[in-house]
């Protein structure tokens, strides 16, 4: 059994540090706005950290499947070939968890 | 335990997301649409997160409250064996302080997008897991600030939401079909493929396959954060290409 009182404290002391990391670029915004270098990475690093997002949920969901990482990448390329056809976000991802979720419960398909 | 790396890698996803909003708007896409991926993986997740958490000995409303209050998938899932262990409130912290260290950099791609408002800048601010600031950075600029905390509340109630049943089905929790999480990277893939189509070039997209992959070779238990990381200092030092960077 966890002690309430302990898990209260840990509670607290996450939610403290998850806020601050997510506030500081908010609370230093006039020094970061100003500096050109923040700018250029603004630009930068949203396409770079979409796809290390992907990345590391794929490689995630690979490590989980016991029978190696075909049914991410199927599914991957399903999504991102529908979506640079398509550009429906929802048909996008409807589709891909579908095939997905056949993939890895072979009993679905009968 | 097995799971933990998986959790680990999904809740990294959580909290973070920019957008550049230059080139060819993308097409307008509803709070709605772009929260319904969220809650496919979200509920399914928050269910694994508030069952495992009462399975390890704590109270069903201690899940609600980290989820309500913490709302970091990934530390949430770091803390329930270290919960368990019963390691000092400090340690916690600092493993907290590592595995969201990458929520800093969100942060910096939306500092002129978040609502003045000081109640839903700071809870947008609060609720900057990677899912919401990837939905975030995929609004049109001018989308109004009743929309963007709609999308931010939507996408925590369906966390809450999945911890909640999660914690109450106990032991009793078997999720009945694998992968339905798998709308998580499906939403990832979906709005790199919008960045990528909106960027001026795709460089960052071949950096961060190459940061990753050098990071997930030296220290794959942290490699989403070092690669975050080397993909930062390439962007510093990565010559300015775009002919728009020098328009008003």
């Amino acid at each position: 059994m966890i002690d309430t009182p302990y898990a209260l404290g840990v509670l607290a002391a996450m939610a403290l540090v998850t806020f601050g990391l997510r506030a500081l670029p908010f609370l230093a915004a006039r020094f970061l706005q100003s500096h050109p270098l923040v700018q250029r990475l603004g630009r930068f690093l949203p396409l770079a950290i979409m796809t290390l997002l992907l990345l590391h949920t794929l490689v995630g969901s690979a490590r989980q499947n016991p029978s190696g990482p075909w049914a991410e990448l199927a599914a991957v390329t399903a999504v991102v070939l529908l979506q640079w056809w398509r550009r429906h976000a929802l048909l996008s991802i409807l589709a891909g968890t579908a095939l997905y979720v056949l993939l890895r419960n072979p009993g679905l398909a009968g | 335990m097995a799971g933990s790396a998986t959790h680990l890698n999904c809740s990294a996803l959580m909290p973070t997301a920019s957008v550049p909003s230059h080139g060819p708007r993308p097409p307008r896409i509803s709070v709605l649409s772009l929260s319904i991926p969220v809650a496919m993986g979200y509920v399914p997740l928050g269910m694994v997160f508030g069952f495992l958490f009462v399975q390890a000995g704590a109270s069903w409303w201690l899940a609600l409250l980290a989820s309500i209050f913490v709302f970091a998938g990934a530390a949430q899932f770091m803390m329930i064996p270290m919960l368990g262990l019963g390691l000092p409130v400090a340690s916690i912290a600092l493993a907290t302080l590592v595995v969201n260290l990458r929520h800093v950099f969100y942060g910096l791609s939306l500092l002129n997008r978040l609502p003045a408002q000081p109640w839903a800048r700071w809870y947008l601010v609060f609720a900057l897991t990677d899912e919401t600031y990837s939905v975030l950075t995929t609004l049109p600029p001018g989308t109004s600030t009743r929309q963007m905390v709609a999308v931010a509340l939507l996408n925590q109630g369906w966390w809450v939401l999945g911890t909640l049943l999660g914690a109450l089905i106990g032991t009793q929790a078997q999720v009945p079909l694998l992968g339905l999480d798998f709308a998580l990277a499906a939403l990832f893939a979906v709005l790199a493929v919008e960045q990528w189509r909106s960027a001026d070039t795709p460089a960052p997209l071949w950096v961060a396959v190459l940061s990753y992959a050098v990071a997930q070779a030296v220290a794959p238990q942290q490699a989403l954060l070092i690669a975050i990381g080397l993909s930062v200092l390439a962007g510093l030092v990565w010559p300015r290409t775009s002919p728009r960077e020098a328009a008003p």
